[in-house]
């Protein structure tokens, strides 16, 4: 066994300095793109001499605010969105792997749901009085729907055994609807529901305020849960066969299972909480990656990651020039622009086989 | 979709601190003093002898309204309503109030106790026609309209009531469009002394209705006259009103709004160029255009963090871009009563202090 891989190993170390050379161009390129377009016009010798500055403390004069604008709003901005997709990716292919499921995505857990109660009791019904912020009260409304998801799978027996992908996935349905449930009935109970649209607007997904603690929080929770994942390639490559098959190749399955969830649900309950619940790219980006380079995760997981970002990215520039003067809200450009590339992608992969 | 207006949902009953209330309207009291003043004055008044022929035809944005005798049991929609009514001195026949932003304007704490509250929000349909109303006016379009929160105009046509949306929100104004409607001409005032006037002849007060309109008019050209005086160079301004969360895009006065009016009375060139009543813009957008003069909207609804002024001033000067910003670091900010920008008795007050703001910040 060990012989039979060794070359196989050492072909995919040689390939793999090129790769990711390739992959962080691609990402940079995609980063400076997101800093360059936005809702007004900053000429690119500015967007330059202003990275110029805070980089390498060239001194350039540049107008302030212009240098505020790229810093603080466009350059962390591109960087969440890049955390979030991929991030969000990333979680969409682990859970897929996990729970056999096609239709898997990082909401499946009650998660986004779970946010959303939690931002409306903060801003409906003034939980924390003003001293917790939405994102606050959507990350502890998201932890407690996950927790409760996770033990009315466990009470349910999930886990291990042929039942227990599909035992997380229902008592995910469950905890979900009860969330769901949770928020309308304290939209509707509140005597004035006008401020609802401002809160669904930003769960919907919103990068508009982002700003560097967001940075800070968005691109440790990706990193991690894509360490972990990578961490786990084999085992995820086992469970793709299933939890008894996972089982017989000597993976300690229960243990895995709970690593790998709960990985997701922390860092997928840090994104929602950061730019709301962004739609599609959990769900599609890890099919797009796996339909490029095939089911194996080692290659599969760093793409679907990496296209997860670029297109979040892109989604975001997009999603400030489609219509002058608005910014979108950006899970509408997701899905209307990635459902025809991913169409595409199926067609092509179909051709492909 | 007008129900869910972001900007106007009203303050809910445990956040108006009535310890703030003073605080928060130091400009009122001029409008305040006059109106008590002609108010006790009115009844010596010759012209008030002459009382509204009846019955009165009314066609209210289209919607013709007829009322055979001075109508009795008002429930007022609004805060705007309730107090053109209170000013023009018939709370003895007012069956309800509702929709309350702020706190009463103090010279009608009195009055205002005597007159039953319905509901601090929208109030339901039953709530209203229940009380027997001859007359329900309303500030707001959303509330009695097309999408009307209480109830259509149909609605309440079939009882026999007659409804009535302020001008100043129905003529002009789309309000199916945009979160807070879209104006499809430039405010005018005239929208409001005209609502002031109709509803004093539906009130038969139509003395006591000239009477407030030509108080307002000429506080108003003489705030105009003295901003014309200062004869500011190029100078605009952005109104802030509040935004969902401090971070995210604000929502600000549009192009053709009230706000926009005073703006222009001043010779201020707004920064916003949308039509919508309040849009949602960016804070790059504004930041970029750098306005001379922010004004903030001071209100006391707490219903996103960015409602509460100090928290926007702390937004503006900690923030990496807004910090920035001219009128930032030169500390033009102007603070403006959020109720002072609605079409109300109380605009002219804001135009006042708007342009006493001007002139402390003119060099």
């Amino acid at each position: 066994m060990t012989l039979a891989l060794a070359p196989a190993a050492a072909r995919r170390r040689r390939g793999i300095a090129p790769r990711v050379l390739a992959a962080a161009l691609v990402l940079a390129l995609a980063l400076i793109g997101g800093i360059c377009i936005g809702e007004t016009r900053i000429p690119p010798a500015t967007v330059l001499a202003v990275l110029a500055n805070r980089l390498f403390d060239a001194g350039l004069p540049v107008d302030p605010i212009d240098a505020g604008i790229i810093w603080s709003y466009r350059l962390t901005r591109a960087l969440v969105a890049a955390g979030c997709g991929a991030g969000l990716a990333t979680c969409g292919a682990i859970l897929q792997a996990l729970l056999r499921n096609p239709l898997a995505d990082p909401y499946l857990l009650g998660i986004s749901a779970g946010a959303s109660t939690g931002a409306v009791l903060v801003a409906l019904a003034g939980l924390g009085a003003g001293a917790v912020s939405m994102s606050a009260g959507a990350f502890a409304g998201a932890l407690a729907a996950f927790a409760l998801v996770a033990a009315l799978a466990r009470a349910a027996g999930g886990g291990a055994g042929p039942r227990g992908a599909g035992v997380i996935i229902l008592a995910g349905i469950a905890g979900s609807q009860l969330f769901h449930a949770l928020t309308t009935f304290l939209i509707a109970r509140s005597a004035s529901a006008e401020q609802a649209r401002g809160i669904l607007f930003w769960l919907m997904g919103n990068l508009s305020g982002v700003r560097w603690p967001d940075v800070a929080l968005a691109l440790p929770a990706a990193g991690l849960v894509l360490i972990v994942a990578l961490g786990h390639l084999r085992t995820l490559d086992a469970f793709t066969f299933g939890a008894d098959s996972a089982a017989a190749l000597g993976v300690p399955v229960r243990r895995v299972q709970a690593t790998l969830i709960l990985a997701t649900a922390l860092a997928t309950a840090a994104l929602v909480s950061v730019t709301g619940a962004i739609g599609f790219v959990g769900l599609v980006i890890p099919h797009a990656a796996r339909l490029l380079v095939g089911p194996r995760h080692g290659r599969m997981l760093p793409l679907a990651a990496l296209i997860g970002a670029v297109f979040l990215i892109a989604a975001d520039v997009l999603s400030r020039i489609i219509v002058p003067g608005q910014v979108l809200p950006i899970g509408v450009v997701t899905a209307l622009v990635g459902a025809p590339a991913f169409a595409l992608i199926l067609i092509r992969g179909r051709c492909a086989r | 979709m007008r129900a869910h207006s972001l900007r106007r949902s009203p303050a809910p009953a445990s956040s108006r601190l009535p310890n703030r209330a003073p605080a928060a309207l130091p400009a009122a009291r001029p409008v305040t003093l006059a109106l008590a003043l002609a108010a006790l004055l009115a009844p010596c008044a010759p012209a008030q002898a002459e009382g509204t022929r009846y019955p009165l035809e009314i066609d209210n944005c289209g919607h013709p309204l007829r009322f055979d005798g001075p109508p009795g049991n008002v429930v007022s929609i609004g805060q705007a309503t309730t107090e053109i009514l209170y000013a023009l001195g018939v709370a003895d026949r007012m069956a309800g109030t509702a929709l309350w932003f702020n706190d009463v304007l103090p010279a009608y704490r009195d009055v205002d106790a005597g007159v039953p509250r319905i509901a601090d929000n929208a109030p339901g349909f039953e709530a209203v026609v229940n009380r027997r109303p001859g007359f329900v006016p309303t500030m707001f379009e959303w509330m009695i309209g097309p999408q009307g929160a209480v109830g259509t105009r149909a609605q309440f046509a079939d009882l026999g009531i007659p409804a009535y949306v302020m001008p100043t929100d129905c003529e002009a104004k789309d309000n199916l469009t945009g979160s807070d409607g879209t104006r499809s001409a430039d405010f005018d005032v005239a929208t409001l002394y005209r609502s002031i006037e109709e509803m004093a002849a539906i009130m038969d007060r139509p003395a006591r209705g000239a009477e407030i309109v030509a108080d307002l008019k000429a506080r108003a050209a003489a705030a105009v006259g003295r901003a014309q005086a200062l004869s500011l160079p190029d100078a605009s301004a952005v109104v802030w009103f509040s935004s969902a969360d401090l971070d995210l895009d604000p929502f600000v006065a549009g192009q053709r709004g009230i706000p926009a009016w005073m703006m222009r009375q001043l010779g201020l060139r707004n920064v916003v160029q949308s039509d919508e009543e309040w849009p949602t813009v960016g804070w790059e957008t504004i930041a970029r255009a750098d306005p001379s003069v922010i004004v903030l909207a001071r209100m006391d609804r707490r219903r996103f963090p960015a409602d509460d002024v100090d928290k926007k001033l702390a937004f503006l000067a900690s923030d990496p871009v807004t910090r920035e910003m001219t009128a930032v670091r030169e500390g033009r900010i102007v603070i403006l009563d959020a109720q002072q920008m609605e079409a109300s008795i109380r605009v002219v007050d804001g135009l006042e202090t708007l342009t006493a703001a001007m002139q402390t910040l003119a060099p």
